[in-house]
């Protein structure tokens, strides 16, 4: 009754100020519709706005800098930027030279051993902890822990632990082998391999972290139906987990292979490139080119071509899986 | 809260005050000095306090803004300062990068100044040459280091019964050799790429100063297709066979203490080797020999790695006024003395005296070593500490010369053809 009164009153003190207009008894009156899209508006707007300005600075801070880069390739910039256009010189003149091919062919190597390697032993790791051990969160951090480092630090530790003077091989001659021989570090073709080493140890926790999290989401019952069916522990991982991950797996490799193809630190303080040039990578090039040798030209080329080979890789993947989803939904 | 407040305003205060004073600074033109180099620690470190303090003395205020580091980090924070345009008053290059640089940003005429003096009379005429690149002073070389400097451990060298350094590369080889068969590593040498082009360089030029000129200084095609590049390959690949095969990616000092104490024989190292061994307690003659490397020329050569100091133009009266007069110091003779005991090194004149004990005998050595490479015309610049060639083509030739250090298989003909090459894909 109160209730009721009251609203009458204030109608009618509405209705004395604005004659038209009656929030309480027209819901659907103009002025609050014209509010509501107002308010909506504003923060559509706000959020539109919002977003298109962090799309324009990503979009300015990687397309821009990518394109700027591109075009400083294709210019006579030494120490500073010049904008003489030179055309293909610095490709054809990185392509040509020999520092060049020796880091791509390391690339390849380093790019193939250490994503394999950190993604296998990751694996191995992942499901030994996955059988239901004891101290495993224990274990689990201590394998993680190595990518809490920075390469530097894993470069220095490991420049250490692979001289043969002062590292493994001296530590197994002095357990009395001594004709024991460890020395990829200092020779010209193995060198590489011992970046890998370096590499696979600071990186195969990671993969390992990231696999467990996959192989603890499936379900339990998954594991009974198969021990049930009679399949090995072998068989039941590679036939039934891994496939059953396998999107955690496709990461695990993408995010691996950005980590080796932007590799630079490491190599830097493991062996600064050598012995000679045996172990340097293209992003050494490239920093070597940009801020060493003062040719800003030809390290911007080095880094587009690097580029270029990431989007090798990337592309086909990415149409890969672009035509997988069109197939789910034809199939759908 | 409030303390905060008032911490703040306090600083705010500070800040006023302090502004003030830097525009009274401006008010009474009172010379200054801002500088940037790469020397901050250690005995670098030390010469430049003592470079400040003797500009401080003749009433400039001095601002060295060091940063840490390699030489290229110290260019990079130029570069900011280029672009950026608040460039320093002076800062640290040397060799051809003075005139690449100086093509960047305006510099300051010394002319007046130098002319004023004896300095240009009085030092190498190659290295003024590299300080004045297009024809003005616009930079002072500070100190000069001999790169072609050889040190003996002194307990290898009783091993084998010798007492004075090889001079020609057979001697040294003969010697070596003897040191190989007495189970001592020859030697000593890190293995970081601009160690292995020194190590090239010192060859060459101890083969042929000649042709160092020719097929190096000038990237003469004839030259670098010569027997004596030839040569220079073949004696650098039987250093190599004695050298130790770990040294990969070694800094040179790390070998220094087994080098005192007799494993190894040899380093070829610039005369700042001298201040690291000093600083560690070896004295010269009872520790350790030095002289120049092995010469088969009948006449002295200087392997020369020179600092410098550039002038920029800031438009600024003060640090004008400051400019000059740090010029005018750098040149004196007091100046070469101070500099030059503290870093190990060499004075840029030549008719400083050297003979109180502030300097080693390794230091008036190579001082003796200057004036004789002068006059016989044999002054050279050093390839790998980019006295030689700019950057970009000491770099490419680099690249070359590291691999053939590390890398056995590879013969001398093929090293000297990848370094024709590299010289053909820079030149």
């Amino acid at each position: 009754m109160s209730t009721a009164k009251r609203t009458n009153d204030v109608t009618q003190v509405l209705h004395l100020t604005q004659p038209y207009i009656s929030p309480s008894t027209t819901p659907s009156g103009s002025a609050r519709r014209i509010s509501r899209r107002w308010r909506f508006t504003l923060t559509e707007g706000l959020s539109r706005l919002l977003a298109g300005l962090v799309l324009a600075t990503a979009v300015f801070y990687v397309v821009g800098f990518t394109a700027w880069t591109t075009w400083i390739s294709f210019t006579d910039s030494t120490l500073l930027p010049d904008y003489t256009f030179v055309g293909f010189k610095h490709y054809a003149r990185l392509l040509g030279s020999r520092v060049f091919q020796v880091a791509y062919g390391n690339l390849v190597i380093y790019g193939v051993g250490f994503i394999v390697g950190a993604a296998a032993i990751g694996l191995l790791l992942a499901v030994l902890i996955d059988l239901k051990i004891r101290a495993e969160n224990a274990l689990r951090t201590i394998y993680l822990y190595p990518m809490a480092l920075s390469f530097v630090v894993t470069g220095t530790v490991w420049a250490w632990l692979l001289n043969p003077d002062i590292g493994i091989e001296n530590f197994v001659r002095g357990l009395g082998w001594v004709n024991f021989r460890f020395d990829w570090l200092i020779d010209t073709d193995f060198a590489i391999y011992a970046v890998v080493i370096a590499a696979v140890w600071q990186a195969s926790g990671f993969a390992m972290a990231l696999l467990l999290a996959g192989l603890r989401s499936l379900d339990g019952d998954i594991y009974k139906a198969a021990q049930i069916d009679g399949a090995s522990p072998a068989r039941m991982y590679l036939k039934i987990m891994v496939p059953a991950i396998w999107p955690i797996v496709v990461s695990v490799l993408v995010i691996l292979l950005q980590i080796a193809i932007k590799t630079y630190d490491l190599v830097r303080a493991l062996t600064a490139g050598g012995p000679g040039i045996a172990t340097t990578l293209p992003t050494n090039v490239v920093y070597d080119y940009m801020f060493q040798r003062g040719e800003m030209g030809a390290g911007a080329a080095a880094a587009v071509m690097l580029l270029l080979s990431l989007l090798l890789v990337i592309l086909p993947y990415a149409l890969f899986q672009r035509f997988q989803k069109r197939k789910q939904y034809r199939h759908d | 809260m409030w303390n905060t407040l008032a911490k703040l305003a306090s600083s705010r205060a500070l800040l006023v005050t302090f502004s003030l004073g830097l525009a009274q600074t401006t008010l009474h033109a009172e010379p200054r000095l801002t500088v940037i180099s790469q020397w901050s620690a250690g005995a670098e470190g030390a010469a430049m306090d003592a470079f400040g303090n003797l500009v401080r003395k003749e009433g400039v205020t001095w601002q060295h803004s060091p940063v840490p580091g390699f030489t290229t980090d110290m260019m990079n924070k130029l570069r900011a300062d280029i672009i950026a345009g608040h460039l320093p008053a002076a800062s640290q290059l040397k060799g051809p990068d003075i005139k690449a640089w100086s093509a960047l940003g305006a510099t300051v005429n010394m002319n007046d100044v130098v002319a004023a003096t004896d300095f240009a009379q009085n030092i190498s005429p190659d290295l003024a040459r590299l300080h004045k690149p297009r024809g003005n002073w616009i930079a002072l070389p500070l100190q000069i280091y001999r790169v072609n400097t050889l040190y003996a451990s002194k307990k290898a060298m009783d091993k084998i019964g010798a007492t004075v350094l090889p001079r020609t590369w057979d001697e040294f080889n003969t010697m070596a050799r003897k040191m190989a068969d007495a189970g001592i590593t020859p030697m000593a040498h890190g293995g970081i790429a601009w160690g292995d082009t020194m190590y090239f360089e010192l060859v060459l030029a101890g083969i042929s100063p000649d042709a160092y000129k020719r097929a190096i200084m000038e990237l003469d095609d004839k030259a670098l297709r010569g027997p004596e590049v030839l040569a220079s390959f073949k004696e650098l690949r039987q250093l190599t066979q004695w050298m130790n095969p770990s040294n990969a990616g070694q800094h040179w000092s790390v070998f220094l203490p087994a080098l005192m104490k007799g494993e190894y024989g040899f380093l070829m190292m610039g005369g700042w080797a001298s201040g690291v061994l000093r600083r560690g307690n070896f004295q010269e003659g009872k520790d350790f020999l030095c002289g120049p490397t092995p010469n088969n020329s009948d006449k002295p050569i200087f392997d020369m790695n020179a600092d410098g100091l550039v002038f920029w133009d800031t438009k600024n009266r003060d640090l004008l006024a400051g400019q000059k007069i740090t010029a005018k110091v750098v040149m004196g003779k007091e100046f070469a003395r101070t500099f030059t005991q503290i870093n190990g090194s060499v004075p840029v004149r030549t008719d400083v005296d050297l003979s109180d004990a502030g300097y080693q005998d390794c230091q008036r050595d190579a001082a003796k070593n200057l004036k004789g490479a002068i006059a016989a015309n044999q002054v050279l610049m050093s390839l790998g500490h980019n006295m030689a060639q700019p950057s970009g083509v000491t770099g490419e030739l680099r690249d070359v010369l590291t691999e053939f250090v590390h890398n056995k298989r590879i013969t001398a003909e093929e090293a000297q053809k990848h370094l024709v090459n590299a010289a053909d894909a820079v030149r």
